[in-house]
């Protein structure tokens, strides 16, 4: 039979088989965390100079196994254990075509109507074109900027925005080289990075039980084993381990949760939408409106006083206030019992769930996790919701065995030998290669905006705000009074020229329209950009530098952050040239320096070899292997400590002794009511003394009940992107392909999803795939309609993060939702982001509309765009569409 | 013979799968193998997916899809070019691009959808089992590799045989005997909430019986009033009836053709 003839089977190539294996393998971390820490281990082959694949790292690839003594939990016949190859996330094994991107900047250029000796035209930055500059031509008018705005104005009238993630380096670490370098030069005003995923934790929780870590629970060590161990159930509440982790570290979380599975634990999901880790892990969804948990969690806080369900004896000694949130809560203060019927009205859970997961609650032991957040955590008020999720904690005896709150895997897993800090800062590095990421850690310029009111700060100056918001301020600081600008004799004075290497405020912050704006006011002199991709705030710039990616620097990274499944420092030793045109970060700033005449004290007269040599030194390792081996070997791995499992887990040594071991609050005690937010701000009803339910107040009207949801009906939330980490990896053509990261439109450009209930796109004649505009008073955002079960009735969600694409004022095909978010922060006295739940509609576009936009900016419409990648560099360079 | 055993209960979904097969074969060129996977648009492993379900009791189905690797292999057999598609010794069905000639027969003849034409290069193309790798030291392919919680694997038949006995193919009937098999496949659930609606209280403990395709099911709602089906059959229709003292409540002809959700339930 023919079949049998051909199938004999042996028949291997006659050809010569191809060299897989390439001209050699370089490490790289290709999480987008950035600041001084890796995860994302990759191996990257390269072939000919060009990068032939990207493939996890394996950590025995030079090291026995058993010298990682690698750690086990083990629970009801389940066992966790590490792998020896870390788990990269996709876009990180994508990584490639982010270096290969069309949209890569490749050599420095200038506004085509920017004339720093005529007229500048702030009015145009976002419309006009670019045109190609040299290195040195581009250095010489960043030169010449900085000093005549130093002379005419003084140095704090340059502006900073040098903070936030990015790539995984240490000395070409992606932000903050602007501001080492001028502030040897007198000073800078900063831009302060906010939190921007964990607000309600930094401006709420910390007023509950102190400091902790960015807000969230600490100290918080061995408390993956701790919950293993004892817990019942795990909430993950408006949480997503299979997303938000992926940023950092890659994909430890997805399988703490299959072991959680195997071992019994239940794993129980409070969001509006089915994310990705309910899709796969959830043994229940409770479906929860759009930053409306404040309510949710108030109504089980009332089914807990009136049955008599929580820990009397805990609350009467580890806490202070509970009689006082009782009184609101069973409506004693305001006539209004916070009941499930009461609550159920505003967040859309059944009563009857309500009153079971209440009692659930109760009943089993229970811990939250978070990986930072969306919907949950970053909404106006979100600092209620953080503050009555600890009261929820404190309620069944935080710190006991199984109760904790935690970030999976980013914190409290099995301890390394030898590590000294796995903060993403890296307290274990010199000064020297620390400064730089200063900028987002701390407010450390002598004249502070915060990253949320930037905006009014250009628009409307002079700005008064209580506490600089930096991620490690103490809660004291939100005591302090600031205002910009500062007094003049101190060299206060408002900015006039931008130097960003952070140019994604449009997408990734409050009302990026108001961005814009400001941006374009004529007080703003100049604004610098440099980055990889041509791509958000680089196209209000005026000048552009071509920065380049992970694969084509030499440098060193500290995987020491948790989350990763061995620990280790690894050399990044240069995968590929750069392309085009391109520096690092650093070396573009030192192109800077060089015509300021800073070199020397910039540079400090040290190579690339001496500064990994300076982190190798920091980090102790000559005390495991020498120089030259770690050369030869290219990585590190730090083992498991031997005594891990002693650890005290979590708030435990609290839990069993508070007189002992206070926490870092005024009473040392977990503060459901707190005394110093009632004597410095008596007055404020956005933020009381003890969390409440907030239907709106002078800061926003955001809710269901508001006069605008005749206009606006759905609440609008925002995730972390899937496919993104905040504004980096939209152009990756094979994430582009899913059907959650792009809708790919009858006009061919992918547009960035909406996801609505059938039930809502009913009601609008929506049909899945089809283009349709989310609107509010604030501008117009272009989605393609992912109609389907994945989100409850009521809400329309987008993530954050997606390319700005103007087509008309306020209009934006690109999908980028913060655009129209509102400008308004967490409240009144709290800096934070509100970036989620708030109000919108999702329409259907009639054809005058798009008629209309392609009257009004034609040139919008015949920009370069490839749809596998999306925007493309050579569609705002002047002659590019040629 | 090697085989790819798929855990699909234990696919999260990622893509990493689809991403690195693509990273391994767009832009190389590993002739006499394969030539370059087009950049979009074709998939030699694609991730399918599907939401089960509606709010508030959805899943989501996962299932990394690629060439079976057939023992009685379609393409083979229908391919008109000597030697242009073959079965190594290890199992897995290769390709020839260079004696392929692009007449397309195999795209067409292959049961599983699973061959894809490249317009450019004018040739049939799909997953190789990254053969190029395997002949040069690899263990595993490229997705195997990257795949994060372990539910794609690769290997020699017999050291997978306990999995194999419990496993299915897509496509029994045709007598291809692919070699992909996947565990754990989810089937059609019936599922709902029951709760009292004088007292506003979910019903807990309530008795719910399931019968049709000549079986019958019994669940007990759990502490949120919930009750779940799951393994049902695909066809059929089923009579649901749910007890709590004394009340009782029977939905008729449940068609399994989907998941069905049947809501907050109340029992009077």
């Amino acid at each position: 039979m023919m079949l049998e003839e051909k199938n004999r089977g042996g028949n291997k190539p006659t050809a010569a088989r191809p060299d897989t294996a390439g001209d050699k393998t370089v490490i790289r971390s290709l999480a987008l965390g950035g600041l001084l820490g890796g995860g994302g281990e990759c191996a990257v082959d390269v072939k000919d100079g060009k990068i032939l694949r990207v493939r996890p790292f394996h950590y025995d690839w030079k090291y026995d196994r058993e010298a990682l003594n690698p750690w086990k939990i083990e629970r009801n016949g389940a066992t966790l254990q590490p792998l020896f190859k870390a788990l990269p996330s996709p876009f990180s094994l994508a990584y490639k075509k982010r270096t290969y991107s069309p949209n890569r900047i490749k050599y420095p250029l200038r506004r085509v109507d920017w004339d720093p000796e005529g007229e500048r035209n702030p009015q145009n930055r976002g419309k006009s074109k670019y045109v190609r500059i040299s290195w040195d031509e581009a250095t010489d008018l960043i030169a010449s900027e900085i000093k005549r705005v130093h002379q005419k104005y003084g140095p704090l009238a340059i502006l900073t925005q040098g903070d936030g993630h990015g790539e995984c380096k240490t000395i070409h670490t992606p932000h903050g080289h602007q501001a080492r370098l001028l502030d040897m030069m007198g000073g800078f005003t900063q831009q302060v990075r906010n939190p921007d995923s964990w607000e309600g934790w930094y401006w709420g929780s910390k007023h509950v039980w102190g400091q902790g870590s960015q807000g969230m629970m600490r100290p918080a060590d061995n408390v993956l084993k701790d919950i293993s161990e004892h817990s019942d159930a795990v909430l993950f509440w408006g949480c997503d381990p299979e997303t938000t982790v992926w940023g950092f570290t890659g994909q430890y979380a997805s399988r703490i949760c299959y072991f959680w599975r195997d071992a019994g634990i239940k794993q129980i999901y409070v969001c509006p939408e089915v994310n990705y880790g309910a899709a796969v892990h959830a043994d229940k969804w409770i479906p929860v409106l759009p930053n409306t948990d404040a309510a949710l969690q108030l109504a089980i806080i009332y089914i807990w006083l009136k049955e008599g369900l929580y820990d009397k004896d805990y609350v009467a000694t580890h806490t202070v206030g509970l009689e006082k949130l009782a009184a609101y809560v069973m409506g004693e203060e305001d006539n209004i019992p916070k009941t499930p019927e009461w609550a159920s009205e505003k967040c859309g859970v059944p009563p009857w769930t309500i009153k079971a997961f209440a009692r659930y609650l109760a009943e089993k032991t229970f811990s939250i996790a978070h990986y930072f957040g969306g919907s949950f955590i970053r909404g106006p008020y979100s600092h209620e919701a953080g503050r009555l999720e600890c009261v929820l904690l404190a309620m069944q005896g935080l710190g006991g065995p199984g109760v904790h709150q935690w970030q999976i895997s980013y914190i409290g897993m099995p301890r390394a030998k030898g590590v000294q800090d796995t903060r993403f800062f890296n307290t274990a590095l010199s000064e020297r290669l620390r400064v730089p990421c200063d900028s987002t850690i701390f407010g450390w310029g002598k004249q502070l905006i915060p990253k949320t009111l930037i905006q009014d700060a250009i628009l409307n100056p002079p700005i008064v705000f209580w506490g600089d918001g930096g991620i490690e301020s103490p809660p004291e600081d939100q005591f302090v009074k600031y205002t910009y600008p500062i007094e003049k004799e101190k060299g206060g004075t408002e900015i006039h020229m931008i130097w960003t290497d952070t140019p994604c405020r449009i997408t990734c912050w409050n009302y990026g329209n108001k961005t814009v704006e400001a941006f374009r006011h004529p007080s703003i002199e100049c604004v610098v950009a440099q980055h990889p991709w041509l791509e958000n705030d680089c196209l209000l710039a005026d000048i552009i530098l071509p920065v380049n990616t992970n694969m084509e620097v030499d440098d060193i990274v500290t995987n020491t952050r948790q989350g990763v499944h061995f620990q280790s420092v690894t050399l990044l030793n240069q995968a590929i040239k750069p392309v085009g045109e391109s520096k690092s970060d650093y070396e573009a700033v030192l192109e800077v320096a060089k015509k300021l005449g800073k070199e020397k004290e910039f540079s400090e007269e040290k190579s690339i070899e001496d500064l990994q040599k300076e982190v190798f030194d920091s980090m102790a390792l000559g005390n495991f292997i020498s120089w030259e081996d770690f050369k030869e070997k290219q990585y590190y791995a730090f083992p498991t400590a031997e005594d891990w499992e002693e650890d005290t887990p979590g708030l435990r040594k609290f839990y069993e002794d508070p007189e002992n071991n206070p926490l870092p609050t005024p009473t040392g005690k977990l503060e459901i009511y707190s005394e110093r937010l009632a004597k410095h701000f008596p007055d404020d009803h956005e933020r009381p003394p003890i969390p409440k339910w907030v239907e709106k107040g002078i800061t926003h009207d955001e809710r269901l009940s508001s006069d605008r949801a005749a206009m606006f009906p759905l609440l609008l939330m925002s995730n972390h992107g899937r496919w993104r980490v905040h504004s980096q990896a939209d152009d990756i053509s094979w994430t582009r392909e899913t059907p959650t990261c792009k809708v790919t439109g009858p006009d061919g450009y992918k547009y960035e999803p909406v996801w609505i209930n059938p039930q809502e796109a009913e009601k609008r004649g929506i049909k899945d795939g089809e283009i349709v505009k989310i609107v509010n008073e604030r501008g117009i955002v272009l989605c393609g309609a992912r109609v389907w079960e994945r989100v409850m009735p009521g809400v329309a969600y987008v993530d954050h993060g997606a390319r700005y694409d103007p087509i008309a004022k306020d209009v934006c095909r690109g999908g980028a939702i913060n655009t129209i978010s509102p400008l308004g922060v967490s409240s009144k006295n709290a800096a934070g982001q509100a970036t989620s739940g708030y109000l919108v509609d999702v329409q259907k576009i009639e054809p005058k509309e798009w008629a209309r936009w392609r009257e009004e900016n034609p040139a919008a419409f015949e920009r370069k765009y490839c749809p596998d990648a999306g925007l493309h560099f050579n569609g705002w360079v002047e002659g590019g569409n040629e | 013979m090697k085989v790819f055993v798929i855990d699909l209960a234990r696919c999260n979904g990622c893509y990493a799968c689809q991403f690195v097969c693509k990273d391994e074969h767009v832009g190389n060129d590993w002739t006499p193998y394969a030539k370059p996977q087009p950049d979009t648009g074709q998939f030699w492993l694609k991730m399918q997916e599907e939401v089960r379900g509606t709010v508030p009791k959805v899943k989501v189905d996962y299932r990394p899809y690629l060439c079976m690797h057939c023992e009685n292999a379609p393409c083979i057999e229908y391919c008109p070019i000597e030697g242009a598609i073959y079965r190594r010794d290890d199992g897995l069905v290769i390709i020839d691009p260079e004696k392929c000639t692009g007449c397309r027969e195999c795209v067409d003849r292959c049961p599983y959808r699973a061959i894809y034409f490249n317009e450019n290069l004018y040739i049939a193309q799909k997953c190789t089992g990254c053969a190029h790798l395997l002949d040069d030291g690899w263990e595993v392919p490229r997705c195997v590799d990257a795949c994060p919680t372990e539910a794609i694997k690769f290997g020699e038949e017999s050291e997978f045989a306990d999995e194999i006995a419990r496993a299915e193919v897509v496509h029994p009937e045709g007598g291809y005997k692919p070699r992909v098999y996947y565990l754990n496949r989810m089937k059609r659930f019936v599922a709902g909430t029951v709760y009292d609606p004088v007292e506003k209280e979910v019903i807990i403990g309530a008795t719910c019986t399931l019968a049709g395709n000549g079986k019958t099911a019994t669940a007990t709602t759990d502490e949120f009033g919930d009750f779940w089906f799951k393994d049902l059959e695909e066809t059929g229709t089923y009579n649901l009836t749910i007890e709590s003292d004394g009340k009782k409540k029977v939905f008729e002809n449940i068609d399994t053709e989907k998941d069905v959700n049947l809501g907050d339930i109340p029992l009077t």
